[in-house]
Protein backbone atom coordinates (compact mmCIF):
# COMPACT_ATOMS: atom_id res chain seq x y z
CA UNK A 1 0.00 0.00 0.00
CA UNK A 2 2.97 2.46 0.97
CA UNK A 3 4.54 1.20 -2.27
CA UNK A 4 1.86 1.92 -4.47
CA UNK A 5 1.09 5.53 -3.04
CA UNK A 6 4.38 6.60 -3.17
CA UNK A 7 4.86 5.33 -6.77
CA UNK A 8 1.53 7.22 -7.66
CA UNK A 9 3.28 10.33 -6.08
CA UNK A 10 6.34 10.06 -8.50
CA UNK A 11 4.27 9.57 -11.07
CA UNK A 12 2.01 12.68 -10.33
CA UNK A 13 5.37 14.51 -9.69
CA UNK A 14 7.00 13.79 -12.64
CA UNK A 15 3.59 14.56 -14.85
CA UNK A 16 3.59 18.02 -13.03
CA UNK A 17 7.49 18.36 -13.71
CA UNK A 18 7.32 17.46 -17.18
CA UNK A 19 4.04 19.91 -17.61
CA UNK A 20 6.10 22.46 -16.55
CA UNK A 21 8.55 21.71 -18.80
CA UNK A 22 7.25 21.80 -21.94
CA UNK A 23 5.21 24.84 -20.83
CA UNK A 24 8.53 26.95 -20.62
CA UNK A 25 10.22 25.63 -23.35
CA UNK A 26 7.56 26.27 -25.36
CA UNK A 27 6.55 30.17 -24.37
CA UNK A 28 9.34 31.23 -22.08
CA UNK A 29 12.23 29.98 -23.58
CA UNK A 30 14.79 27.04 -24.50
CA UNK A 31 17.94 25.58 -25.21
CA UNK A 32 19.13 24.88 -29.23
CA UNK A 33 21.76 23.00 -30.57
CA UNK A 34 23.79 24.99 -33.35
CA UNK A 35 25.15 23.17 -36.47
CA UNK A 36 27.07 24.21 -39.21
CA UNK A 37 28.78 27.50 -39.94
CA UNK A 38 26.72 29.97 -41.62
CA UNK A 39 26.71 32.36 -38.63
CA UNK A 40 30.35 32.05 -37.85
CA UNK A 41 32.09 33.50 -35.71
CA UNK A 42 29.53 34.14 -33.69
CA UNK A 43 28.17 30.43 -33.35
CA UNK A 44 30.59 27.82 -33.99
CA UNK A 45 33.84 29.67 -34.92
CA UNK A 46 36.13 28.11 -37.41
CA UNK A 47 39.26 26.95 -35.14
CA UNK A 48 36.97 24.15 -33.27
CA UNK A 49 36.98 20.89 -34.75
CA UNK A 50 33.44 19.95 -34.62
CA UNK A 51 32.81 16.55 -32.97
CA UNK A 52 29.45 17.58 -33.13
CA UNK A 53 26.89 17.53 -30.18
CA UNK A 54 29.54 17.72 -27.60
CA UNK A 55 31.75 21.01 -28.69
CA UNK A 56 29.12 22.83 -30.82
CA UNK A 57 27.62 25.73 -29.78
CA UNK A 58 23.93 25.49 -27.55
CA UNK A 59 22.27 28.94 -26.98
CA UNK A 60 19.50 30.18 -25.26
CA UNK A 61 16.29 30.91 -27.41
CA UNK A 62 13.66 33.14 -25.42
CA UNK A 63 9.80 33.07 -26.67
CA UNK A 64 8.69 36.03 -25.13
CA UNK A 65 9.46 37.67 -28.79
CA UNK A 66 6.85 36.33 -29.78
CA UNK A 67 3.81 37.61 -27.96
CA UNK A 68 4.84 41.23 -29.67
CA UNK A 69 7.08 39.91 -32.34
CA UNK A 70 9.06 43.67 -31.24
CA UNK A 71 12.13 42.30 -33.59
CA UNK A 72 15.11 44.76 -34.52
CA UNK A 73 17.75 44.72 -36.98
CA UNK A 74 20.64 42.67 -35.51
CA UNK A 75 18.57 39.85 -33.98
CA UNK A 76 19.27 36.54 -34.21
CA UNK A 77 16.65 34.16 -34.61
CA UNK A 78 15.22 31.07 -35.09
CA UNK A 79 12.55 30.36 -37.76
CA UNK A 80 11.24 27.54 -39.59
CA UNK A 81 12.47 27.48 -43.26
CA UNK A 82 10.54 28.41 -46.02
CA UNK A 83 11.89 25.46 -48.12
CA UNK A 84 11.85 22.83 -45.68
CA UNK A 85 9.22 22.92 -42.95
CA UNK A 86 10.81 20.33 -40.89
CA UNK A 87 13.88 21.94 -40.61
CA UNK A 88 14.85 25.29 -38.01
CA UNK A 89 17.45 27.77 -39.22
CA UNK A 90 19.58 30.25 -37.22
CA UNK A 91 19.77 33.54 -38.66
CA UNK A 92 20.56 37.04 -38.23
CA UNK A 93 17.58 39.18 -39.21
CA UNK A 94 19.19 42.58 -41.59
CA UNK A 95 16.00 44.19 -42.63
CA UNK A 96 13.04 44.94 -41.60
CA UNK A 97 9.58 45.71 -43.46
CA UNK A 98 9.81 48.85 -45.66
CA UNK A 99 13.71 48.47 -46.10
CA UNK A 100 15.29 48.12 -49.33
CA UNK A 101 17.83 45.18 -49.77
CA UNK A 102 20.30 45.01 -52.34
CA UNK A 103 20.31 41.75 -54.56
CA UNK A 104 23.63 40.63 -54.59
CA UNK A 105 24.88 39.95 -58.05
CA UNK A 106 22.44 42.27 -59.94
CA UNK A 107 21.54 45.65 -60.25
CA UNK A 108 17.84 44.83 -58.33
CA UNK A 109 16.94 45.86 -54.64
CA UNK A 110 13.98 44.07 -53.19
CA UNK A 111 11.72 46.03 -51.04
CA UNK A 112 10.95 44.49 -48.44
CA UNK A 113 6.96 43.36 -48.10
CA UNK A 114 4.80 44.46 -45.12
CA UNK A 115 5.20 41.20 -42.30
CA UNK A 116 8.42 40.38 -43.69
CA UNK A 117 12.04 40.32 -42.79
CA UNK A 118 15.16 39.67 -44.12
CA UNK A 119 17.43 37.29 -42.34
CA UNK A 120 21.23 36.84 -43.52
CA UNK A 121 24.26 34.73 -41.81
CA UNK A 122 27.11 36.48 -40.45
CA UNK A 123 29.44 34.13 -42.57
CA UNK A 124 28.34 35.17 -45.97
CA UNK A 125 30.00 32.66 -48.16
CA UNK A 126 28.85 29.62 -46.24
CA UNK A 127 24.89 30.59 -45.68
CA UNK A 128 21.68 29.77 -47.25
CA UNK A 129 19.81 32.44 -46.44
CA UNK A 130 17.01 35.46 -47.47
CA UNK A 131 19.55 36.33 -50.64
CA UNK A 132 19.18 32.65 -51.90
CA UNK A 133 14.98 32.07 -50.56
CA UNK A 134 14.01 36.03 -50.41
CA UNK A 135 12.13 37.48 -47.45
CA UNK A 136 10.73 35.49 -45.12
CA UNK A 137 7.48 36.45 -43.45
CA UNK A 138 7.83 36.78 -39.58
CA UNK A 139 4.96 34.67 -38.69
CA UNK A 140 7.83 31.35 -39.38
CA UNK A 141 10.17 33.11 -36.71
CA UNK A 142 10.07 30.65 -33.12
CA UNK A 143 12.40 32.29 -30.92
CA UNK A 144 15.45 34.99 -30.48
CA UNK A 145 19.04 34.19 -29.53
CA UNK A 146 20.13 35.97 -26.70
CA UNK A 147 23.15 33.88 -25.57
CA UNK A 148 25.59 31.60 -25.96
CA UNK A 149 25.34 29.04 -22.80
CA UNK A 150 27.98 26.19 -24.21
CA UNK A 151 30.77 25.49 -24.53
CA UNK A 152 31.93 26.90 -20.87
CA UNK A 153 34.82 29.54 -22.43
CA UNK A 154 32.05 31.18 -24.98
CA UNK A 155 29.54 31.66 -22.90
CA UNK A 156 28.29 35.31 -23.69
CA UNK A 157 25.43 37.70 -24.54
CA UNK A 158 24.86 37.98 -28.52
CA UNK A 159 25.37 41.34 -29.43
CA UNK A 160 22.94 43.18 -32.24
CA UNK A 161 25.44 43.86 -34.42
CA UNK A 162 24.31 46.34 -37.18
CA UNK A 163 24.39 44.76 -40.79
CA UNK A 164 27.57 46.12 -42.63
CA UNK A 165 26.79 46.27 -46.45
CA UNK A 166 23.63 45.46 -48.26
CA UNK A 167 21.08 47.86 -46.97
CA UNK A 168 20.49 50.65 -49.14
CA UNK A 169 18.13 53.25 -48.05
CA UNK B 1 -4.00 23.73 9.44
CA UNK B 2 -7.00 21.35 7.78
CA UNK B 3 -8.18 24.61 5.54
CA UNK B 4 -4.53 25.86 4.54
CA UNK B 5 -4.02 22.29 3.38
CA UNK B 6 -7.20 22.34 1.48
CA UNK B 7 -6.23 25.76 0.07
CA UNK B 8 -2.98 24.77 -1.15
CA UNK B 9 -4.20 21.66 -2.36
CA UNK B 10 -6.97 23.19 -4.83
CA UNK B 11 -3.93 25.71 -5.67
CA UNK B 12 -2.06 23.19 -6.65
CA UNK B 13 -4.80 21.14 -8.53
CA UNK B 14 -5.91 24.69 -10.56
CA UNK B 15 -2.03 24.72 -11.66
CA UNK B 16 -2.18 21.63 -12.91
CA UNK B 17 -5.27 21.74 -14.83
CA UNK B 18 -3.92 25.37 -16.13
CA UNK B 19 -1.07 23.87 -17.22
CA UNK B 20 -2.53 21.04 -19.13
CA UNK B 21 -5.14 23.66 -20.52
CA UNK B 22 -2.09 25.23 -22.04
CA UNK B 23 -0.15 22.82 -23.22
CA UNK B 24 -3.43 20.80 -24.96
CA UNK B 25 -4.08 24.23 -26.79
CA UNK B 26 -0.46 24.60 -27.39
CA UNK B 27 0.37 21.61 -28.90
CA UNK B 28 -3.02 19.18 -30.00
CA UNK B 29 -6.21 21.09 -30.07
CA UNK B 30 -7.64 24.54 -30.05
CA UNK B 31 -10.91 25.98 -30.27
CA UNK B 32 -11.06 29.51 -32.49
CA UNK B 33 -13.56 31.87 -33.70
CA UNK B 34 -13.99 32.95 -36.92
CA UNK B 35 -14.79 36.46 -38.27
CA UNK B 36 -15.17 37.77 -41.83
CA UNK B 37 -17.09 36.22 -44.82
CA UNK B 38 -14.11 34.95 -46.63
CA UNK B 39 -15.20 31.69 -46.21
CA UNK B 40 -18.89 31.30 -46.70
CA UNK B 41 -20.96 29.78 -47.15
CA UNK B 42 -18.67 27.37 -45.25
CA UNK B 43 -17.96 29.50 -42.28
CA UNK B 44 -20.20 32.56 -41.46
CA UNK B 45 -22.44 32.70 -44.09
CA UNK B 46 -25.06 34.76 -43.40
CA UNK B 47 -22.55 37.56 -44.48
CA UNK B 48 -24.85 40.78 -43.10
CA UNK B 49 -23.99 39.35 -39.18
CA UNK B 50 -21.53 40.77 -37.60
CA UNK B 51 -21.70 40.39 -33.81
CA UNK B 52 -19.25 38.17 -32.59
CA UNK B 53 -22.36 36.21 -30.75
CA UNK B 54 -22.96 34.31 -34.45
CA UNK B 55 -19.70 34.16 -35.87
CA UNK B 56 -18.64 30.34 -35.97
CA UNK B 57 -16.48 28.82 -33.31
CA UNK B 58 -14.42 26.00 -35.02
CA UNK B 59 -12.39 22.89 -33.35
CA UNK B 60 -8.91 23.42 -35.10
CA UNK B 61 -6.47 20.01 -34.45
CA UNK B 62 -2.66 20.95 -33.83
CA UNK B 63 -1.82 17.06 -34.55
CA UNK B 64 -1.21 17.11 -38.30
CA UNK B 65 1.77 19.75 -37.51
CA UNK B 66 3.66 16.75 -36.27
CA UNK B 67 4.11 15.56 -39.67
CA UNK B 68 2.74 18.45 -41.72
CA UNK B 69 0.83 15.78 -43.85
CA UNK B 70 -1.70 18.12 -45.67
CA UNK B 71 -3.35 17.82 -49.17
CA UNK B 72 -5.76 19.75 -51.28
CA UNK B 73 -9.02 20.63 -49.29
CA UNK B 74 -7.68 20.64 -45.98
CA UNK B 75 -9.01 23.99 -44.37
CA UNK B 76 -6.13 25.51 -41.95
CA UNK B 77 -5.77 28.36 -40.03
CA UNK B 78 -2.32 29.77 -40.52
CA UNK B 79 -0.30 33.53 -39.29
CA UNK B 80 -1.12 36.34 -41.51
CA UNK B 81 1.78 36.64 -44.09
CA UNK B 82 0.94 40.14 -44.36
CA UNK B 83 0.00 40.94 -40.55
CA UNK B 84 2.36 38.75 -38.18
CA UNK B 85 -0.11 39.63 -35.45
CA UNK B 86 -2.83 38.40 -37.42
CA UNK B 87 -4.50 34.83 -38.43
CA UNK B 88 -6.40 33.89 -41.49
CA UNK B 89 -8.63 30.63 -41.81
CA UNK B 90 -8.53 29.66 -45.60
CA UNK B 91 -8.30 26.18 -47.80
CA UNK B 92 -5.37 24.28 -49.66
CA UNK B 93 -5.78 24.83 -52.92
CA UNK B 94 -2.44 23.45 -54.77
CA UNK B 95 0.35 21.96 -52.56
CA UNK B 96 4.28 22.29 -53.52
CA UNK B 97 5.08 21.52 -56.96
CA UNK B 98 1.63 21.98 -58.10
CA UNK B 99 0.94 25.01 -60.99
CA UNK B 100 -1.81 27.07 -59.86
CA UNK B 101 -3.48 29.18 -63.21
CA UNK B 102 -3.40 32.96 -62.31
CA UNK B 103 -4.07 36.27 -63.88
CA UNK B 104 -0.04 35.94 -64.78
CA UNK B 105 -0.52 32.96 -66.36
CA UNK B 106 0.27 29.56 -64.40
CA UNK B 107 2.34 29.44 -61.08
CA UNK B 108 4.51 27.03 -59.68
CA UNK B 109 3.94 26.28 -56.04
CA UNK B 110 7.99 26.33 -54.64
CA UNK B 111 9.22 23.86 -52.19
CA UNK B 112 7.59 24.04 -48.75
CA UNK B 113 4.69 26.08 -49.48
CA UNK B 114 1.14 25.74 -49.93
CA UNK B 115 -1.67 27.65 -52.18
CA UNK B 116 -4.53 28.83 -50.31
CA UNK B 117 -7.59 30.44 -51.08
CA UNK B 118 -10.81 31.38 -49.61
CA UNK B 119 -14.22 29.74 -50.73
CA UNK B 120 -16.16 32.98 -51.36
CA UNK B 121 -13.68 34.06 -53.72
CA UNK B 122 -14.89 37.21 -54.10
CA UNK B 123 -14.60 38.40 -50.49
CA UNK B 124 -11.12 36.82 -50.23
CA UNK B 125 -7.91 38.34 -49.44
CA UNK B 126 -5.61 35.25 -49.88
CA UNK B 127 -2.88 33.50 -52.04
CA UNK B 128 -4.37 35.85 -55.15
CA UNK B 129 -2.86 38.54 -53.38
CA UNK B 130 -0.08 37.36 -51.41
CA UNK B 131 1.16 34.13 -53.37
CA UNK B 132 1.87 31.25 -52.20
CA UNK B 133 2.39 30.27 -48.24
CA UNK B 134 5.38 28.78 -46.43
CA UNK B 135 3.66 25.21 -44.85
CA UNK B 136 5.71 26.78 -41.49
CA UNK B 137 3.02 29.31 -41.27
CA UNK B 138 0.23 27.04 -40.64
CA UNK B 139 -1.31 26.46 -37.38
CA UNK B 140 -3.55 23.81 -36.80
CA UNK B 141 -6.34 21.99 -39.54
CA UNK B 142 -10.27 23.01 -39.04
CA UNK B 143 -11.97 19.87 -38.54
CA UNK B 144 -15.58 21.08 -36.86
CA UNK B 145 -17.58 23.82 -36.38
CA UNK B 146 -18.88 23.15 -32.90
CA UNK B 147 -20.84 26.99 -32.92
CA UNK B 148 -24.01 27.97 -33.26
CA UNK B 149 -25.62 25.08 -32.15
CA UNK B 150 -27.42 24.68 -35.65
CA UNK B 151 -24.42 24.21 -37.53
CA UNK B 152 -22.58 21.76 -35.62
CA UNK B 153 -21.11 19.64 -38.69
CA UNK B 154 -17.54 18.04 -39.83
CA UNK B 155 -15.92 20.18 -42.31
CA UNK B 156 -15.50 18.38 -45.55
CA UNK B 157 -12.39 18.22 -47.53
CA UNK B 158 -14.19 19.42 -50.12
CA UNK B 159 -11.61 19.04 -53.88
CA UNK B 160 -10.99 22.34 -55.32
CA UNK B 161 -12.79 23.33 -59.07
CA UNK B 162 -10.28 21.73 -61.56
CA UNK B 163 -9.90 25.09 -63.25
CA UNK B 164 -8.04 26.78 -61.00
CA UNK B 165 -4.98 23.59 -61.24
CA UNK B 166 -3.18 23.70 -64.55
CA UNK B 167 -1.54 20.56 -65.21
Amino acid sequence: MRATSFVWNVCKSSFTCGLIGLTVSDRIASVVHVRGFSMSPTFNPPNNTSLGLFTDDHVLVEKHCLTDYKFSHGDVVVFCSPRDYREKQIKRITGMPGDWVSVPLSYDAVKIPEGHCWVEGDNPTNSLDSRSFGPIPLGLIRGRVTHVIWPPQRVGKIDQKLPRNGLSL
Amino acid sequence: MGLQNTIFNAFNKSIVFGLVGITVTDRYAGVCPIRGSSMSPTFNPSSSSSSSFTDDYVFLEKFCLDKYKFSHGDVVIFSDPTNYKGRCVKRIVAMEGDYVSNVNGATKVPEGHCWVEGDNSGFSSDSRTYGPIPLGLIEGRVTHVIWPPERIKKVDRRIPPQERLAF
